[in-house]
């Protein structure tokens, strides 16, 4: 498990080709077919947008209730008028209100839903790499002539590696 | 006689809890050691007041006796026995007994293990603790949940059974006690959390003593959630297993908190750093289970698995309060002890990894909280109804679930201290490559989109981080390197993703349609063959069933049921479902046959790996009970935690 037998794992171009071969797949798996029509997968889709408002917390997509069933029958007569999904889910909002459709809205006092955690994310990531930055600039406690030779002392008597978790591998023995 | 029973039981436990409570307190302020002795006899009489009426209740439901309110409204003559034992949870009164039963099991158990230690002041304050969580729920059965409240019941009464819904599937009658092993199981690790807080000794004693604890209360609490789950699937008949519904959130927030905690407490354990952090993880996360049952049990969320009653949400909710106050008040109290010394040396490091580990989950619970308690927010403010739902908690989550699935596959391979990127280049190079084939096997299977194919390809990357360690462990301890909590804790991962693989995939490639037969007639969907045999009904105690005979590939016939119960006229579907390691077909009724025509609606849903949903959680739960048997011994020359105060006068804030 040295660095030294496998040299090429180090090398750029290794690790290149690998994310050549992952670039080649994603792109390969994108699908091109056209999202038009009536379409089981498509009404499903849309329906799995829209909260039945008969039933407790279910969507159009699952409820039998019959409000889903005729929701579902409208998506159908929308999808034939040749209409898009965002039409078709304005459709929706426009007659029944907001509270419709199971994506909060991007705009308004419920446009917070959206913001607030990126912004707390954000918030916390600029915190932490703050943090680390003071960590280096910091000068730590110097270590002494006496704290290297009590390192040393132990490291001596030491005879198994140590378990810094699973694997057990500690980085003295593989690099750096 | 059940009431009297019952209520005498309530009484003994909530006198157990106060009086232990008094004596506790007692021998900690005037220093007598034979007072803190006498917890674990008052542990046990909170525990017989427990089970006396538990017995009470279960005696009630059994002899039918409707002078008890509970079994008036819930129990009936025709529950079949299972269901009828299960009775006492599929409501808010009896639910809280179990929860008090628990709890007494809990203080018990922990009065037995530190039963050498009881004089020790921190065990103490932590039975103190104990109690007083169990003077809150007996209280509560005494005043606005009571279960043994009496009633008179008209003569030749007979009562409604318990709801339809949970008496459809056998999984009820395990699920919910699971899920309260796991709320209540975090009490224990809280309690401590108090216990060192009031004591002082904040060091890292208390952590070890409780690691197992806690382990155990994730382990449940990941069992419930996935019986949950698998109980969703098998009864709502929508094909549906998970929908960010505000009681599955309830019961997933703790168990984000928790995760994150069982993963920062290795930093505190070994560097002595984030105790605060620590410390507010663990009191969060009893925070939500409490939390969480408000929002179950008060009504102001709406959800199919919701029981409303009036005055229980105030009384949760102020107890929430109580034990967010009481939390932020001691952690605040010790804040200049709690001070660690140290830091972390790089961000690529193994406590680097666990602070990213910890930013995201808390990110998710982040998440999750606010869209489960947004359209409150909301309609408070300016009264505006709006809605937040699966589509917002897809596409929040979705990244930091990605995210989550990179560190999985990168920090296990992770040294401590500080990682090099010839470190990181060598170790990943196999796990990354397990990536690249699971994506190319991925596609050669015809799955297409980019975004799921990304999810495989990380998943793959990170399953081989997690079987690099496993190989790398068992080669070198043989069988004990699956035990122990690093190897354990790999088993958990590799369970986890596969949980999020089939998760990926059932939702991703999911096709659903409806079909309309008359007898005889066969349709096609997705490649296969669905024939109409016939429909024919059976009688049960409880139910009317009629059940529609589906061939299924001209193979086995599967019966997708309507079930009409015969109190309260509620008639639900039971899917019928044909389990496959690729994919599972899924069927369901929605209406009895047309009474002209006999033609019969089905809904086909069929959806890829969705059983490995299940294998997950197994792997995880075994993972867990891996991690539960002690490890290899650390080298003790390794670095451990720094000593409390500073010893080099260096801290950092």
């Amino acid at each position: 498990m040295t660095a030294g037998r496998h040299r090429w794992r180090q090398q750029w171009w290794a690790w290149s080709l690998m994310a050549v071969v992952v670039a080649t797949a994603l792109w390969l798996s994108i699908d091109t077919t056209p999202r038009t029509g009536v379409d089981d997968s498509r009404r499903y889709a849309i329906a799995t947008q829209l909260k039945c408002l008969q039933c407790v917390g279910e969507s159009v997509a699952a409820s039998q209730s019959p409000l889903a069933v005729q929701f579902r029958e409208e998506i159908d007569a929308q999808m034939r008028q040749g209409r898009t999904d965002d039409e078709i889910l304005a459709f929706f909002s426009q007659r029944y209100g907001q509270e419709v459709l199971l994506s909060p809205p991007s705009s308004g006092l419920g446009s917070l839903v959206w913001i607030v955690p990126v912004v707390a994310v954000a918030a916390a990531g600029l915190g932490l790499a703050s943090t680390f930055g003071r960590w280096r600039r910091e000068v730590g406690a110097r270590s002494t002539e006496d704290d290297r030779e009590l390192v040393a002392r132990a490291l001596r008597h030491r005879d198994a590696p140590g378990d810094d978790g699973p694997g057990g591998e500690s980085a003295d023995r593989t690099g750096s | 006689m059940n009431r009297a029973l019952g209520l005498a039981g309530l009484l003994v436990s909530f006198g157990g809890c106060v009086i232990g409570i008094g004596v506790l307190v007692a021998g900690l302020r005037r220093g007598r050691p034979h007072l803190l002795r006498l917890a674990l006899p008052y542990a046990l009489v909170v525990l017989a007041g427990s089970v006396l009426s538990t017995i009470a209740m279960q005696r009630a439901l059994f002899m039918r006796d409707y002078t008890v309110e509970f079994v008036f409204d819930h129990g009936s003559s025709a529950t079949p026995v299972l269901f009828n034992v299960a009775t006492m949870w599929s409501a808010l009164e009896g639910s809280i007994l179990l929860w008090g039963l628990i709890l007494a099991g809990f203080t018990v158990a922990v009065a037995v293990k530190f039963r050498s230690r009881l004089e020790d002041p921190l065990v103490a304050w932590a039975m103190v603790t104990m109690f007083a969580v169990g003077i809150f729920f007996t209280g509560l059965m005494l005043t606005a949940a009571n279960p043994f409240r009496g009633v008179v019941p008209p003569v030749g009464y007979d009562g409604p059974g318990p709801n339809p819904l949970l008496q459809n599937h056998i999984l009820m009658a395990f699920h919910p006690p699971m899920l309260y092993l796991g709320y209540v199981g975090f009490t224990v690790p809280f309690a401590f959390a108090v216990a060192a807080l009031a004591t002082g000794r904040i060091g890292e004693g208390w952590l070890v003593e409780t690691r197992r604890w806690t382990l155990l209360a994730w382990g449940f609490l990941t069992a419930g959630i996935v019986l949950g789950a698998w109980w969703s699937y098998e009864v709502l008949g929508w094909g549906g297993y998970w929908k960010w519904d505000p009681v599955e959130n309830a019961s997933f927030l703790p168990w984000l908190t928790g995760t994150a905690y069982l993963h920062s407490v290795m930093v505190q354990e070994r560097r002595g750093m984030l105790r605060v952090w620590n410390l507010s993880l663990l009191c969060a996360t009893f925070a939500l289970t409490i939390l969480g049952t408000f929002l179950t049990r008060s009504g102001v969320v709406e959800s199919v698995h919701a029981f409303s009653s009036g005055s229980v949400g105030p009384i949760l909710l102020g107890f929430f309060a109580v034990v967010v106050v009481v939390s932020v008040g001691l952690i605040g109290w010790r804040a200049d002890e709690l001070r660690s010394p140290g830091r972390i040396d790089s961000p690529v490091s193994r406590e680097g990894a666990f602070l990213a580990n910890n930013v995201l989950f808390a990110a998710f619970a982040f998440v999750v909280l606010l869209g489960t308690v947004f359209p409150l927010i909301v309609e408070a403010l300016n009264g505006e109804r709006l809605s937040v739902g699966v589509p917002f908690f897809s596409r929040m989550t979705m990244p930091i679930g990605f995210a989550l699935l990179t560190l999985m596959a990168v920090a296990p391979v992770l040294p401590w201290r500080k990682g090099t990127g010839e470190v990181l280049r060598d170790r990943l190079w196999w796990p990354a490559w397990g990536g690249v084939a699971t994506l190319l096997f991925a596609l050669a299977v015809g799955a297409t989109g980019p975004t799921v194919l990304l999810a495989f390809g990380l998943a793959g990357f990170a399953a081989g981080s997690a079987i690099r360690q496993l190989v790398l462990a068992t080669r070198r301890q043989g069988w004990r390197g699956f035990v122990g909590r690093a190897n354990g804790g790999m088993v958990v991962h590799l369970g986890t993703i596969l949980i999020a693989v089939a998760f990926a995939a059932s939702t991703s490639y999911i096709r659903t349609a409806e079909v309309t037969l008359a007898p005889g007639a066969t349709a096609t969907v997705a490649g296969h063959e669905f024939t109409y045999l016939g429909s024919r009904t059976v009688e049960r105690s409880n139910r009317v069933e009629v059940i529609t005979d589906v061939r299924v590939d001209g193979g086995q016939v599967f019966e997708p049921r309507l079930n009409r119960y015969r109190m309260g006229g509620m008639t639900l579907g039971t899917p019928s479902v044909r389990v496959g390691p690729t994919h599972d077909v899924y069927l369901s009724v929605s209406s009895s046959p047309d009474p002209v025509t006999g033609e019969v609606t089905i809904r086909v849903i069929i959806q890829p790996l969705v059983v490995w949903l299940w294998v997950g959680g197994i792997v995880m739960f075994v993972g867990t009970l891996l991690s539960l048997f002690p490890g290899r011994r650390r080298d003790p020359l390794a670095p451990a935690s720094a000593p409390v105060p500073a010893a080099s006068g260096e801290t950092v804030a």
